[in-house]
C-alpha cells in the first residue's frame, strides 16, 4: 500500500457520489456559462442557504482541495503557491487552492473543468485564520469580483448567548443586502424557509445516517464519509435530502439484515481529525486485521436543527455552531462529542490524527484521549500526518503503530472473552 | 555587555518577575493571565485585577508536548511548558481576546489542565461598524460580570481611572518609541524590549512611576553617534533580548517596529468617544492591526508609514516559527514592501531563539545588500 489510495466503499449509493459531485460543478460551470452570479465562499455557515435562496451559484474553494487532492493534483499546486513564498509549515488548504488560483485553473488536465472565476468573493473573519487568509488571497487574484466581509463570533458552543446570535443575525441581513444590491435579485423570504427546510431535513438525515452506526457490524464506516460533500456543497437543496434518503434507505437496509462493512468485524474503531484526503484507502487498512472504522469527527459535525419559521435566526445559529463543532473553540464540547459517539457506536480503540494542516483540530486531542482512557478505558494512538500534505506522513511509521494497536486491541478484546 | 543604568530598574523587573507576582499572589492580589494584547487589561484592572502577560521565554518544550504538537509557535509550547512546571500558580485565570487559533485552543487546554477560577475567551470583532461595536460591549459586559464574580467589583470610575492610567503609558511609551526612530535614544533594541517586558509584568501605577522616571532620564541624555543600518522588525512577540541584540551586532539599527512586544501593542494611545467603554472599545477597533484580525492590504500602508518615518532601510521579518497569521501574510506584504522599493528578509524563531550560526550568514548578507 502506498501513501495514495482510494477507500474501498461498500454503499452502492456512495459510490454514486461521483455523479453527484460532478453534476455539481457542471452546474457550477453552466451557472457562469449562463449568467447566474457565481461566489466563493467558505464552507459550512449560513451563507450557501441564503444563495440557493436567490439562485445564485455557490463554490467551496476549500472543498475543492479533496478533490485536488482525489486526483493526485496537489503536488503541482503546492509547488506554485510554495514558489510564491507560502511555508510549508502553513495549512495545506491553503497552500493548495492559493496555489490552484495562480496556476492553470481551468486547464485541460484540471478534472471536473475546474472551478469557474467567481463575481463575488465571501472574504470572512471568524473560522480559522488559515481559512480568513484564503479568501483574502481571493480578493487580491479576482480583483474584479465584488467583495462581502462577513464576521461571525469566535464563541464555544456552551458560550453561545443573545448577543452572539444577535451580531450573527445582523450580518446575515448584510450579506443578503450585498448579494440583493450586487445581483439585482430580491430574496423571497418563503423560498428561503423551504431552502432552510431541506438544510434541517439533510440535518437529520445526517444524524439518521450515523446512528446506524451503533449497530454490529456497522453498516458504514469512515470510508464513506465522501457523502458529506452534499452536506458541504447542496445543503438547502433537494439534491441533498434525495441522495441522502437513499444513504439512509441503503443504511437502514444493510442494518436490519446484518451486512457489515466487512464479514467479521472484530474491533470498532473512531478516527479523529479530517482524513486525510489523498490516502483515503487508511479507513480500510485495518479490515485486514478485523477492525472497522466505525466514526470520525465529522459524524457529528451537522448535529444541527434550523427552524424553518424563524430562517434568519437559524442560519446565523448554523454558522455559530458549525465551526465550534469540530475546532479548539470548544474543546469541552469536542470531548463530550466524541466520548458520546464512542459510547453510542461502542467504539473499541480511537486513532487520533495530528494533522500539520489543522491546528484548530488537532489542539485538544491530548485531554480528549485522556478522557477517553480515564473516563471509558478506551485506548487510542496518535498518528502523525497532514490531510492535504502527503510530504508530512508515513506509511511505514503509521503501519508500525496501528498493526501494534490493533494487536493490543484484539488481545484485550480476547482476554475480555468477547468474540474474536 | 554593559547597560543603560536607566533600564536596570526593568531589566530587575523582568528578572525577578516569577517572584514579585508570586509574592503579589500571596498577599491577597489576584493575578489574571493573557497570551495576545487584543485581552482588555484596564477592563481587568478595573475590576481590581492586575492583568499579566504569560509569557514563554527561551528554553526547551518537554512536559508541553503531552498536551500539544510541536507545530504550534514556540512561544505558546513554552508558557505551557512553564504552565506544567507551575510557573504560574499565582494566577487566578486566564482571559483572552480572541486572536489567533492557537491561543485560543490554549486557553481551552489551560482550562482543562489548571485548576483556575475564570478562563474566558472573548470573541472580538473583525470589521467596524454599528453593530460590530453593539456586539463589542455585549461581549466587554459578559466579561466583567464573569469578572465581578471572583473580583472585587466594577464602576464606570474605576475604567475611567484604568483608561487613563494606561494611555499615560503608552503616551510615554511612544515618546521612546519616536526619539528611537528620531535617532534620539540612547537606549539599543533589546533594551527597549526589556522596558517594554516589564510593562506585561508590573501592576501599572508602579510601572507608570518607572516610565517616568526613565523618561527624566533619558531626556537629556547623550546619544552614540555610531549607528548602524536602521531597518524595522515585524514579527509576532519577542521575548529574547538577544535576538535583537544579535541583530545590532551584525551593524544593525532597529530604528521601529510592527510587534505587539513593541510598538504595534500600543497604538494608538487612546480611543475617541463619550465615556470610559466608548474609549476602550474605540482603541480595540482602531488597534494597529495584527495579521491575525486583519487584511495585509490594511497593514502594508501602515508598515510603509512607520518604515518613511524611521527612515527604515529594510525590513526584518522575524516571525515564531509556525505562526500562521504573520507567514501567510508574508508574501503579501514582503511583496508590497519590495513593490515600494523596500528590502526586506525573513528569520524564524523556534524555541531556543535564534539559530545564531544560520541567521547571521543570512543577515549579513542582508546587510550588504542594504549597504549598497
Amino acid at each position: 500500500m502506498d501513501t495514495n489510495r482510494k477507500s474501498t466503499k461498500r454503499l452502492s449509493t456512495a459510490k454514486d457520489l461521483a455523479k453527484v459531485v460532478a453534476e455539481y460543478y457542471i452546474e457550477c460551470h453552466q451557472a457562469k456559462a449562463s449568467g447566474k452570479p457565481v461566489g466563493w465562499m467558505p464552507p459550512m455557515n449560513g451563507g450557501i442557504e441564503i444563495f440557493y435562496a436567490l439562485g445564485l451559484q455557490p463554490v467551496f474553494p476549500e472543498n475543492w482541495s479533496p478533490v485536488c487532492a482525489a486526483f493526485g493534483l496537489t503536488p503541482a499546486n503546492f509547488e506554485v503557491s510554495e514558489r510564491m513564498g507560502y511555508s510549508r509549515d502553513l495549512c495545506g488548504y491553503l497552500r493548495n487552492i492559493v496555489g490552484y488560483v495562480h496556476g492553470d485553473m481551468n486547464g485541460p488536465s484540471v478534472p471536473l473543468g475546474g472551478l469557474p472565476e467567481p463575481d463575488m468573493v465571501m472574504s470572512f473573519g471568524g473560522g480559522c485564520i488559515p481559512a480568513m487568509k484564503i479568501f483574502q488571497v481571493m480578493e487580491k487574484r479576482f480583483p474584479k469580483a465584488k467583495v462581502f466581509r462577513a464576521d461571525a463570533p469566535q464563541v464555544a458552543v456552551e458560550d453561545i448567548r443573545d448577543h452572539h446570535v444577535a451580531y450573527a443575525v445582523s450580518e446575515m441581513h448584510r450579506l443578503i443586502d450585498f448579494l440583493e444590491k450586487t445581483t439585482g435579485r430580491k430574496l423571497d423570504y418563503d423560498r428561503l424557509k423551504e431552502v432552510v427546510e431541506l438544510s434541517d431535513k439533510a440535518c437529520l438525515l445526517w444524524d439518521e445516517i450515523m446512528s446506524y452506526r451503533r449497530f454490529k457490524p456497522t453498516p458504514i464506516s469512515a470510508a464513506e464519509i465522501g457523502i458529506m460533500f452534499v452536506m458541504v456543497t447542496r445543503q438547502g437543496t433537494q439534491i441533498a435530502v434525495d441522495f441522502l434518503t437513499r444513504v439512509r434507505d441503503e443504511v437502514r437496509q444493510r442494518a436490519e439484515a446484518g451486512i457489515g462493512v466487512i464479514e467479521d468485524e472484530k474491533v470498532r474503531l473512531f478516527w479523529d481529525n479530517i482524513p486525510l484526503w489523498y490516502n483515503m484507502g487508511l479507513f480500510n487498512y485495518f479490515e485486514k486485521m478485523g477492525g472497522v472504522m466505525v466514526a470520525e469527527t465529522y459524524s457529528a459535525a451537522w448535529s444541527l436543527r434550523l427552524d424553518p419559521n424563524n430562517p434568519i435566526e437559524a442560519l446565523a445559529r448554523k454558522g455559530l455552531m458549525s465551526y465550534s463543532l469540530v475546532s479548539c473553540l470548544s474543546i469541552e464540547r469536542r470531548k463530550e462529542m466524541v466520548m458520546k459517539a464512542c459510547r453510542d457506536f461502542a467504539i473499541d480503540g480511537a486513532v487520533f490524527h495530528q494533522n500539520k494542516s489543522c491546528v484548530p483540530i488537532t489542539l485538544g486531542q491530548a485531554d480528549i484521549r485522556k478522557a477517553l482512557a480515564h473516563e471509558l478505558g478506551i485506548p487510542s494512538i496518535t498518528i502523525d500526518a497532514d490531510h492535504m500534505d502527503s510530504r508530512n506522513f508515513s506509511f511505514a511509521q503509521f503501519q508500525t503503530r496501528a498493526d501494534a494497536f490493533m494487536e493490543m486491541l484484539l488481545e484485550k478484546k480476547h482476554e475480555h472473552g468477547t468474540p474474536s | 555587555m554593559d547597560h543603560h543604568p536607566a533600564v536596570l530598574p526593568f531589566m530587575d523587573t523582568v528578572r525577578m518577575k516569577r517572584h514579585r507576582l508570586g509574592q503579589a499572589a500571596s498577599g491577597g492580589k489576584k493575578i489574571i493571565g493573557y497570551f495576545c494584547t487584543y485581552t482588555p487589561v484596564e477592563i481587568l484592572h478595573a475590576a481590581g485585577f492586575l492583568p499579566v502577560r504569560i509569557w514563554g521565554g527561551v528554553g526547551r518544550a518537554e512536559k508541553a508536548y503531552s498536551l500539544v504538537p510541536n507545530f504550534i509557535c514556540p512561544y505558546m509550547r513554552l508558557s505551557l511548558e512553564g504552565a506544567l512546571s507551575g510557573e504560574f500558580s499565582f494566577l487566578t485565570g486566564i482571559v483572552q481576546g480572541y486572536t489567533c487559533d492557537v491561543a485560543c485552543g490554549l486557553v481551552n487546554i489551560w482550562k482543562d489542565n489548571f485548576k483556575m477560577d475564570l478562563c474566558h475567551s472573548l470573541p472580538l470583532p473583525y470589521n467596524d461598524n454599528r453593530d460590530a461595536r453593539i456586539f463589542l460591549r455585549a461581549g466587554l459586559h459578559e466579561l466583567i460580570g464573569k469578572l465581578m464574580q471572583i473580583g472585587k467589583g466594577f464602576t464606570d470610575e474605576s475604567l475611567e481611572e484604568s483608561l487613563t492610567l494606561y494611555e499615560e503609558i503608552r503616551s510615554i511609551l511612544a515618546w521612546i518609541f519616536d526619539r528611537r526612530a528620531d535617532r534620539g535614544l540612547p537606549l539599543s533594541s533589546g533594551e527597549v524590549l526589556n522596558v517594554v517586558q516589564a510593562y506585561f509584568v508590573t501592576p501599572p501605577e508602579e510601572y507608570l512611576d518607572m516610565l517616568k522616571g526613565l523618561k527624566g532620564n533619558l531626556a537629556g541624555a547623550p546619544v552614540p553617534t555610531d549607528s548602524g543600518i536602521p531597518v524595522l522588525i515585524s514579527g509576532s512577540l519577542i521575548e529574547d533580548a538577544q535576538a535583537l541584540t544579535l541583530i545590532e551586532q551584525l551593524g544593525f539599527q532597529v530604528v521601529a517596529d510592527d510587534l505587539c512586544t513593541g510598538q504595534r501593542g500600543f497604538f494608538p494611545i487612546a480611543g475617541q468617544g463619550e465615556g470610559p467603554m466608548e474609549r476602550l472599545m474605540d482603541r480595540i477597533m482602531k488597534r494597529f492591526p495584527c495579521p491575525s484580525r486583519s487584511h495585509p492590504d490594511e497593514r502594508v500602508p501602515r508598515l510603509l508609514d512607520l518604515i518613511r518615518a524611521s527612515r527604515a532601510k529594510g525590513v526584518i521579518f522575524l516571525f515564531q516559527k509556525f505562526c500562521t497569521p504573520h507567514l501567510a501574510d508574508h508574501p503579501k506584504v514582503s511583496q508590497a514592501l519590495k513593490d515600494a522599493g523596500i528590502p526586506s528578509i525573513l528569520i524564524e524563531m523556534d524555541e531556543a531563539g535564534l539559530m545564531e550560526a544560520q541567521v547571521t550568514t543570512r543577515l549579513e548578507t542582508f546587510s550588504g545588500m542594504l549597504e549598497r
